[in-house]
């Protein structure tokens, strides 16, 4: 049996006083897609981001286990380290620190935590090249600002090309889709689908099931009001592209 | 109103009663800048130039004249900036310290040499130049040092020499066992088409309560380039008055760095006039205060002549109790057609209690212009930090990357290229933080600090 990356139990957080995530139970497995939709403010990205880290938001109750390690109350860098990833929404503009500073940063500190070597600058630079061939990113990027002046699908890749760089076990995709064109929207999940293994999980939540004929979820969930209301197949993400949340709104106001 | 225990201007210019009469001013500036001294008051906060910075602190005690006191190579060794190869002038409290400096004087051509011994040598040179600038009457500190400065640098760079090497001026203070005044006064003259470029850089060898008074006059001749940088690293008690004017003549080039590290009070006036047409001007500036420390840059820029650009780049990281003045004048007159100005002022508050106070002032007289002008405060972008660590960089060392890369712009413009890997160096080690409780992460450049107390 495979083993369990994530399991998220009766998890609440709310934000400024008011509660967003009302009690979710999530389990995902080693090698296992997820994928979470649901209509806007239903608490998709508030999820992403207490997965993360972010302060913003206060959990109020529940427990996160990450490969049977307490998720909560580790910061950000940690969790990271410990192998969670999460590819943003809105990615970060970062004037004057350039991507290959950033990802040196990153990479010697994800390395240090495993007790390995760091790597050679002639290494480092051979992995970069291998990983931003995977999301076909253009070479002239590595000595520019992190995300400063990117397009959409440049940032979308850049998120992508990071991800690929750390070899996270899990990975939550946040809305890696929105805004992105069709082109664009192939080059990520094609890269998503290479770093797919037998090991590895992803949490991908989208507004959008067209991102899901492309990276193929084992099981779908439906967020609403803060809660998991439904759980199937891959063919539950179909339904909710025909009919719309209309009908998951009536079942559960 | 004096505050109870400040003492009273009389109190402290009855100090320079006792100097040597081996100062620079002769008997008939004496005069002058005696009844200069009748008006000009300590400069206070009811003065608009005057108002963020309060002196107050720095009249709580009573001074003594600086001593002359020998080094050891081991102490000005540990004070060169590494990779710097200069022609070095060294001062201690106001005093030359022959035994570690080379002075060149080439026939009256150049001349980098301690400015009291080009007065007795040269009194004819040394008058043409001397107060050329009009420097005196500017405030109370300047004519303090018009009046009683005890030596200083005389530079002068022929018509059409590329100096080899750039010029480094070490003023160290070490107060000992008294409150110790040390005055400086430079001439600095930049010959037809010459170029160079000096560092000034000062240094606290003690942990005492110092004043530094600095006067400079720049004149820079016809095409000339001039590279001037100021790399201030005193103690925590050491107070500095820094006041610098620039003549530039047509088509001439200055530059400066102004750079701030460590200090009580800092107090820097840099002044620059445009007295012939199609001048250039760049001014930067880095200034990190941190405990309780002040600084305070008060910059100037007159175009008084048309095709003139200037170009005013000011950031500065303000930690802990720290609090940092940036007032930035630009003043076009009327005949100073198709003049570009622009001004930047960026700070960082590192915590709810640090404080800046940043203000543009321009002042444009002719229509054919364009001048810009910006400042922004913030702090640290959350947001970006968040983003950082969700990729495994830790708290520390994700700040550190954000703030370098904010400082970034204005070290890589550093002219000189030991002086730009030097502070880079020292900047990142401060922003990491001090090495450890006893320690000042600054100790490289200033042995004046106590940050335990």
């Amino acid at each position: 049996m495979s083993k369990t990356l994530l399991k998220i139990e009766n998890l609440k957080a709310s934000i400024e006083g008011k509660e967003i995530l009302k009690g979710i139970n999530l389990e995902i497995k080693e090698g296992e897609v997820h994928a979470i939709m649901g209509p806007n403010g239903s608490g998709k990205s508030t999820l992403a981001s207490v997965l993360a880290g972010r302060e913003l938001f206060e959990v109020t109750d529940g427990k996160i286990q990450f490969l049977g390690k307490e998720l909560l109350g580790m910061p950000p860098e940690e969790r990271s380290r410990e192998g969670l990833f999460l590819a943003f929404q809105y990615p970060v503009e970062i004037p004057g620190v350039s991507i290959v500073n950033f990802m040196k940063a990153a990479v010697s500190q994800h390395r240090e935590h495993k007790g390995l070597k760091p790597l050679t600058a002639g290494e480092f630079l051979k992995m970069m090249q291998e990983k931003k061939e995977l999301v076909e990113m253009e070479a002239k990027l590595n000595n520019r600002a992190v995300n400063e002046g990117f397009s959409g699908g440049e940032k979308k890749k850049n998120e992508v090309f990071q991800m690929a760089m750390l070899e996270p076990k899990l990975s939550i995709l946040d809305e890696t889709d929105s805004g992105l064109d069709i082109d664009a929207l192939r080059i990520v999940a094609s890269g998503v689908n290479k770093l797919k293994n037998s090991e590895n999980s992803f949490l991908v939540i989208t507004h959008y099931q067209r991102l899901l004929d492309y990276i193929v979820p084992d099981v779908v969930h439906v967020l609403y009001n803060g809660k998991i209301v439904k759980t199937g197949g891959k063919e539950l993400a179909l339904e909710l592209e025909e009919k719309g949340y209309d009908w998951i709104k009536k079942e559960n106001d | 109103m004096a505050l109870r225990n400040q003492i009273s201007k009389e109190e402290f210019l009855s100090v320079f009663q006792t100097l040597p009469l081996n100062a620079l001013a002769e008997k008939e500036w004496k005069n002058k800048t005696d009844k200069n001294f009748e008006i000009l008051d300590f400069p206070n906060k009811k003065d608009e130039s005057w108002r963020h910075t309060s002196i107050n602190r720095l009249l709580q005690h009573r001074y003594g004249l600086g001593k002359s006191m020998p080094l050891d190579k081991k102490t000005v060794d540990s004070f060169t900036i590494p990779g710097m190869d200069a022609y070095r002038l060294v001062f201690i409290n106001g005093y030359f310290n022959a035994a570690f400096s080379n002075e060149i004087d080439n026939d009256n051509k150049l001349i980098i040499k301690n400015i009291a011994q080009v007065k007795k040598e040269k009194p004819d040179l040394f008058n043409q130049f001397y107060e050329n600038t009009s420097i005196a009457s500017e405030n109370f500190f300047t004519n303090l040092n018009t009046a009683y400065a005890t030596n200083g640098n005389y530079i002068s760079i022929p018509k059409g020499m590329v100096l080899d090497k750039p010029i480094h001026i070490i003023n160290f203070s070490d107060g000992q066992d008294s409150k110790t005044i040390s005055q400086y006064r430079n001439i600095i003259i930049a010959g037809e088409n010459s170029q160079v470029k000096i560092v000034n850089s000062f240094h606290s060898l003690t942990v005492n309560f110092t004043l530094t008074n600095v006067a400079t006059e720049i004149i820079v001749n016809e095409n000339a380039h001039l590279n001037f940088n100021i790399f201030q690293g005193e103690g925590d008690d050491a107070f500095q008055i820094n006041h610098t004017k620039v003549l530039q003549h047509r088509n001439s080039y200055f530059s400066s760095h102004t750079i701030t590290l460590c200090g009580a009070i800092v107090r820097n006036d840099l002044q620059v006039k445009h007295i012939g047409e199609g001048c250039e001007t760049k001014l930067n500036g880095l200034y990190l205060p941190s405990r309780e420390q002040h600084f305070d840059n008060h910059t100037y820029v007159h175009h008084a002549k048309p095709h003139g650009t200037s170009n005013q780049v000011y950031k500065g990281i303000i930690d802990n109790k720290a609090s940092a003045v940036f007032l930035g004048r630009v003043m076009v007159d009327r005949g100073a057609q198709k003049t570009q100005a622009s001004q930047t002022n960026r700070n960082v508050l590192l915590t709810p209690y640090a404080k800046i106070n940043s203000k543009p002032q321009l002042e444009i007289y002719t229509d054919d212009v364009a001048c810009s002008h910006g400042s922004t405060t913030g702090q640290i972008d959350k947001e970006a930090l968040f983003y950082l660590q969700s990729r495994g960089i830790d708290r520390r060392h994700a700040e550190l990357l954000l703030l370098t890369a904010f400082l970034a712009d204005v070290i890589e413009n550093i002219e000189v290229e030991p002086l730009k890997l030097f502070v880079n160096l020292l900047i990142s080690r401060r922003l990491q933080g001090e090495k450890d409780n006893s320690l000042c992460s600054m100790d490289e450049v200033c042995h004046g600090c106590d940050p335990v107390d």
